[in-house]
């Protein structure tokens, strides 16, 4: 391999965002018929480096050859000439449109959708897609876009590929199809990035790792002379223990009871249809499925956020009490005593203020205590430092705004703030997603210290692996429904997944 | 690819946040530059020494005693009414109303003035005045957030559109109250009577109007940063979904707040109407509702700021009006240097938010 | 809460402050006064001025419009003519301000030309007035002209003064030659008798329009008998498109000889591209309507300032009001478009002007009208314009309506019969 000439060398690439250096000097080698696995934790860099790559950023300093030749690419365009293609985390279709027209849109010459579509299915047989050139971008699940941002750039005559997080959406099923046909992309002479944090899938699919972290080029290696460990040693910078407690409940009791749940989207859609569950004190009750599949009307219908059209929430307090909270708003369900705290899959659009302080952030929910008309400024900073302190929260100070925060500190910050009212039930949403290791870690801990407070914790999330590691009982959505609930114990991640994709999975077979 | 391809000319990235004194910089600079330009352009037109155009624009501001009262009382004005839109615009609500709410205001005040001078004690007309323009203000300002509350409607059009009205208004009530007959104005109102004018404090014509506005400017200082609607506005700004999830009423919110910056804009017409200029003309707020837009914006919606803000464009009009009487240029002129100064200062903006690589710099240090 | 609060605060500064200012202020119930008044129309002559004394005077102009208003141009090319006649300098000696609305604006820019040293302060348009007299409260040792005013003379303030010229007199020169032009259509059978009818376009329906429009028809009656006339109102001094819309209209309505008191160049234009002659205002029309212009009377005010900048040089007393007349050349009539005209109208002008200046024809003569099918023998005109609508003063007098002799503005406001006021 080291005799071959790189297809993309990368030299000395420096990049500052203001005062941010978010590339230093980093090298790195692309080749072909290689898939290159780009690792390193939240805010390393790595989609940085791939934006200057794909023409998106312009590198301060440094330079690029492609096959040994030095290029200058200053737009997305050059770097289309030069064969380099991306696929970016946010998909940039147009919903109107069929995957063919969206493929061809933007090239120059006589648009001939026939001869494109024949060209299409080329590609896809080449390859193993499944793509319908005639089928509207707005009827396709996640992954069947994915799978034209591909094509699209494969149809361009892209040569080097880079993937941004692509299976951070995909169920397990559609993450071993793109690995299929990545794979044999490899196996046709194209050099494919992607850039992840999951450990097991760079170990599952690359044939080299290359690590940054803090915008630094670490090291490169082939992927089977490493571990999983190492790998996140080198990305953390120091060794880290990767295993999830996971006590058993203690004294479950009845504390949310969710009976007939039936909710539709503002243009009329089912989201939620008969769903039944009941979640225990002291228990994690894990929620998987695909995302869209209905966690966030879920989530959102227990937290008085969400119209309901049919159905029961109660909410039972200790001595057995049962409270209604459908039809009440958030402020209506605090002044019934219920405290309920919720970490929304928006941080910075729901749970948080980006352009305010942590203090200020901190204010959110006991804004309104005490009859003054002015707010009380001092409790809220003292909160705000107590949880700067308690959950490691690395920010200059409590008065910096959380959107300056990594992903990371900012979920640490929401967490804090939503556990610091005592709650008796805990919503989470997607509490980890895009955090790196060592932050997500911390808020597996965190959320497990309330359970063992006999908290009731409901947790959406995406990576299985986690859940099943992490949650007590599994409740398993698929459009909308119930799929079923699994003890966490024991369960199957195949099994799991075949729940997500059908109603019941597994009797199915 | 041919030898001819080399790195681009320029490329521009996003900077992170530069120092105050920078920032400031810049904005003095680009201050610096535009006065430059308008100098070279003046002399270019008039031949004059651009030196003489200088001075001419100070002297708009600060050539007497009394040329500086009236800088006072138009920035107190313009802030008066900057001031009014900052709540909404604060709560991203895009109130282009303030000169529609003002003249409701105006017109409330005048109508107060005409109508119950014969038959009311002038404390009491006083006293309706303020209360009526008030509240016309805060209608003219409530209407759109009602059907913004209700039906999410624009508000920005919304408001827009009632600018429009309310000038037709005052343009219809200016034919009503005509004086003298055929004449289609009003002129000054109660000229002998002095029947609702708002008393004067001493010999100085304007200082119970600035003492009025820096009143309100403190107190709309406090509101916004300290006050729990003040947070509760910043946080509807910012995010809807984030206010709903901790529970608060967005709708009551912007109803509440686009009554208050209506309100204020009512003052706003009240106190040009019963404390200056004591007539009713469809132009009489100036167009100063959409000056404070720029007003409120340059100093980033704080309002100490936007004394600062509010000085710099009353300070060039007028300069920009002395140069048009001192070296006989139509009036238009000096509004035209007025865009011109504009036209630097809101692109001194995109310098601090960017800034721009050249091919050569980046080069040599690497 | 902390709106109410606010509130509250500015209600109980202005509440207190008004308490103390209640005590100074008069009472408000007063009867109508009488005044004195002070017309004159004395010319001045500026050969008597002295280098020395023309040196302390420095001027300031008031303008509505600019340049593109018939009007203000009249106005402008009289401001520019009287102070360079003086050897003033534009931008040093004497200051323009164009295009100042009827408002604040009008005050503003009187206190700005006051602190540019101006002692002497003129405003072109009605609507100025008011804001002309607080001018004159605040600068005390500055005199303020203003042109078409009603309320020098009942101000009470020795330094406003009004100013006008017996304009129906040229407007009556102009009907005059407007009715030459319909005799000479009936008598080449274009019409009949019965047909000759007049139309005439107004700004607002108030004196000093309706003075306008009845002198041009009695001059056009006094040598056309069967002369009627129609006439609209376009409630603007300036409206190209209302204007035109007007003379559309009186033209559809059967009129054959058109004029107009308004200031854009809307009309006219319409009546050469439809035919129809038509007699003007401020200033001849030939060059751009050669096929329908017949003659237009303007008010020359370079006499009217030569008279307030002179007396102010020499620091004599002015008078409240100023009238300029047919022999201070206040009222011109512009060259005669013969192309246009009726054969003989030249001599006829010459005739009437001499008779006019003498005294021998008085243009409203109670004998030449009659209101409601009688005549007029006693009318109350409102002379003293306090805002309300009042009449005050007994105007005829000799057997004619006295306009322009207490005050300089017109007072006329008779509707007479004859005159049609259509869109009413």
């Amino acid at each position: 391999m080291d005799n071959k000439i790189p297809a993309v060398q990368m030299r000395d690439i420096t990049k500052r965002f203001g005062s941010v250096l978010a590339n230093d000097k980093v090298w790195l080698n692309i080749y072909r018929g290689e898939i290159l696995a780009l690792l390193g934790e939240n805010g390393s860099g790595k989609t940085t480096l791939m934006n200057m790559l794909s023409g998106i950023y312009f590198p301060d300093e440094g330079t690029i050859a492609i096959d040994g030749k030095e290029v200058v690419i200053r737009s997305p365009k050059d770097a289309f000439d030069l064969g380099i293609g991306m696929i970016h985390q946010h998909f940039k279709l147009v919903d109107v449109l069929t995957a063919a027209e969206n493929i061809v849109l933007g090239l120059p010459g006589k648009l001939d959708l026939k001869a494109a579509a024949e060209k299409i299915r080329g590609i896809c047989s080449a390859y193993g897609f499944e793509v319908d050139p005639d089928q509207k971008i707005y009827d396709m699940s996640v992954s069947q876009k994915q799978t034209v941002e591909i094509v699209k750039v494969l149809y361009r005559g892209a040569d080097i590929l880079i993937l941004d997080e692509p299976t951070a959406v995909l169920t397990p099923q559609e993450t071993e199809k793109l690995f299929a046909v990545l794979r044999n992309m490899r196996n046709d002479g194209k050099a494919v990035v992607i850039i992840t944090h999951k450990m097991h899938e760079v170990e599952e699919l690359s044939d080299r790792v290359a690590v940054l972290r803090h915008g630094q080029f670490i090291g490169d290696m082939p992927t089977a002379k490493t571990s999983a460990q190492e790998m996140t040693n080198m990305m953390v910078g120091h060794p880290v223990v990767l295993n999830i407690k996971r006590p058993e409940p203690v004294n479950p009791r009845p504390r949310i009871e969710v009976e007939g749940l039936t909710v539709r989207s503002i243009d009329g859609y089912l989201k939620l249809e008969d769903v039944s569950f009941t979640a225990y004190s002291g228990e994690i009750l894990g929620i998987a499925g695909i995302s869209g599949s209905g966690q966030k009307e879920l989530l959102e219908s227990i937290a008085g956020l969400q119209p309901v059209e049919a159905g029961s929430i109660c909410y039972i307090e200790d001595d057995g009490r049962r409270e209604q909270l459908l039809g009440k708003d958030p402020l209506s369900i605090a002044q019934m005593g219920v405290s309920l705290s919720f970490v929304p899959e928006d941080r910075l659009g729901m749970g948080l203020v980006g352009n305010m302080d942590l203090a200020d952030n901190m204010m959110l929910r006991s804004f309104r205590s005490g009859k003054s008309m002015f707010t009380d400024r001092k409790t809220p900073h003292t909160l705000a430092e107590t949880v700067v302190h308690d959950l490691e929260v690395s920010t200059p100070s409590v008065s910096t705004p959380v959107r300056r925060l990594s992903g990371g500190n900012v979920q640490k910050v929401l967490v804090g703030r939503e556990i610091s009212s005592a709650p008796t039930v805990l919503l989470t949403a997607y509490a980890v997603r895009g955090l790196d290791i060592n932050s997500s870690y911390t808020i597996y801990d965190l959320i497990n210290r309330q359970k063992e407070q006999g908290v009731a914790v409901i947790y959406v999330g995406e990576d299985l692996d986690v859940l099943l590691e992490l949650a007590d009982r599994i409740l398993v959505l698929c459009g909308g429904k119930v799929s079923g609930i699994v003890p966490g114990r024991g369960a199957k991640k195949r099994d799991v997944g075949l729940m997500m994709t059908k109603l019941g999975g597994k009797s199915d077979e | 690819m041919n030898k001819a391809q080399r790195s681009p000319l320029f490329h521009i990235s996003k900077r992170g946040s530069l120092p105050w004194y920078a920032v400031w910089g810049i904005r003095g600079g680009s201050l610096l530059v535009a006065l430059v330009f308008c100098g070279v352009i003046t002399s270019l037109v008039t031949g004059e020494n651009p030196l003489q155009v200088y001075a001419a624009i100070f002297e708009g501001s600060f050539g007497t005693t009394r040329k500086f009262w009236v800088l006072l009382q138009n920035i107190s004005m313009l802030l008066c009414v900057s001031l009014a839109v900052t709540p909404a615009f604060r709560m991203r609500c895009w109130n282009l109303g303030g000169e529609g709410q003002a003249l409701a205001g105006a017109l409330a005040a005048a109508a107060c003035m005409i109508c119950l001078r014969n038959s009311l004690p002038n404390w009491a007309v006083i006293l309706l005045m303020i209360v009526t323009s008030i509240l016309a203000g805060a209608i003219w300002a409530g209407i759109p957030a009602f059907f913004k509350a209700k039906w999410n409607t624009n508000e920005t059009l919304f408001t827009l559109m009632m600018n429009y009205v309310a000038t037709q208004l005052v343009a219809y009530y200016c034919v009503v109250w005509e004086s003298p007959k055929g004449s289609g104005q009003i002129g000054i109102i109660n000229p002998n009577t002095h029947i609702g004018w708002f008393p004067q404090i001493g010999p100085y014509k304007y200082l119970l109007n600035i003492l009025i506005v820096a009143a309100v400017c403190i107190a709309m200082y406090v509101y916004l940063s300290y006050s729990k609607h003040g947070y509760e506005i910043a946080v509807v700004g910012e995010s809807e979904r984030t206010a709903r999830y901790v529970g608060i009423k967005v709708n009551r919110v912007i109803i509440r707040t686009m009554l208050l910056s209506g309100a204020l804009c009512g003052l706003a017409g009240l106190l040009l109407v019963g404390s200056t200029n004591h007539t009713l003309t469809p132009n009489i707020v100036e167009g100063r509702g959409f000056t404070a837009v720029m007003v409120s914006w340059l100093a980033k919606f704080n309002p100490i700021w936007m004394i600062l803000t509010s000085f710099l464009l009353v300070f060039l009009g007028r300069g920009a009006g002395e140069i048009a009487t001192n070296f006989s240029l139509n009036q238009s002129f000096g509004d035209i240097l007025t865009g011109i100064i504009l036209f630097f200062i809101i692109g001194s903006e995109f310098f601090i938010n960017y800034e721009i690589h050249f091919r050569g710099s980046g080069k040599k240090e690497g | 809460m902390k709106k109410i609060i606010a509130l509250l605060m500015v209600l109980v500064m202005v509440f207190a402050l008004a308490a103390c200012g209640q005590k100074a202020e008069a009472p408000a119930e007063e009867a109508e006064p009488t005044f004195e008044f002070d017309n004159d129309s004395t010319p001045f002559d500026v050969s008597t001025l002295t280098q020395d004394e023309v040196a302390k005077i420095k001027v300031g102009f008031i303008f509505l419009h600019d340049e593109n208003s018939t009007y203000d141009l009249n106005f402008i090319n009289a401001a520019r003519e009287a102070c360079e006649g003086l050897g003033l300098v534009e931008g040093q000696d004497f200051f323009l301000k164009t295009g100042i609305p009827e408002g604040q604006e009008c005050y503003d820019a009187a206190a700005e030309l006051v602190d540019a040293g101006c002692n002497i302060i003129f405003a072109d348009s009605f609507g100025h007035e008011s804001f002309m007299i607080q001018a004159a409260k605040e600068f005390p040792n500055v005199e303020f002209c203003h042109a078409t005013g009603t309320q020098a003379h009942s101000a009470g303030l020795p330094n406003f003064h009004n100013a006008f010229a017996t304009i129906f007199e040229g407007r009556y020169l102009g009907g005059v030659a407007a009715g030459m032009k319909l005799n000479e259509m009936i008598e080449n059978g274009e019409i009949t008798a019965e047909q000759a009818k007049l139309g005439y376009i107004g700004a607002y329906p108030y004196a000093e329009v309706k003075s306008g429009y009845t002198s041009f028809f009695l001059g056009a009656r006094s040598v056309c008998p069967s002369a009627t006339m129609e006439v609209t109102f376009t409630n603007s001094w300036y409206d190209p498109t209302l204007e035109k819309e007007g003379a559309i209209k009186l033209i559809n309505n059967g009129c054959v000889v058109l004029s107009e008191h308004a200031d854009s160049m809307g009309a006219p234009t319409e009546c050469e591209s439809r035919g129809v002659p038509f007699v003007f205002y401020n200033g001849s029309a030939e060059a751009d309507c050669p096929n329908t212009f017949i003659v237009s009377s303007r008010i020359n005010w370079v006499p009217f300032m030569q008279v307030m900048i002179g007396n102010v040089a020499k620091a004599q007393k002015l008078h409240a009001d100023w009238t300029g007349t047919m022999s201070t050349d206040s009222v011109l009539l512009s060259d005669l478009n013969e192309k246009v005209a009726a054969p003989g109208t030249a001599e006829k002008l010459a005739e009437v002007s001499a008779k006019l200046i003498s005294g021998e024809i008085k243009v409203f003569d109670t004998s030449t009208f009659t209101v409601g099918g009688k005549p007029l023998t006693s009318y109350e005109a409102d002379v003293n314009d306090l805002g309300t609508f009042t009449p005050d003063t007994e105007s005829i007098v000799d057997g004619a309506f006295a306009e322009s002799t207490f005050r300089s503005a017109p007072s006329f406001d008779v509707d007479i019969d004859g005159i049609t006021i259509i869109d009413q």
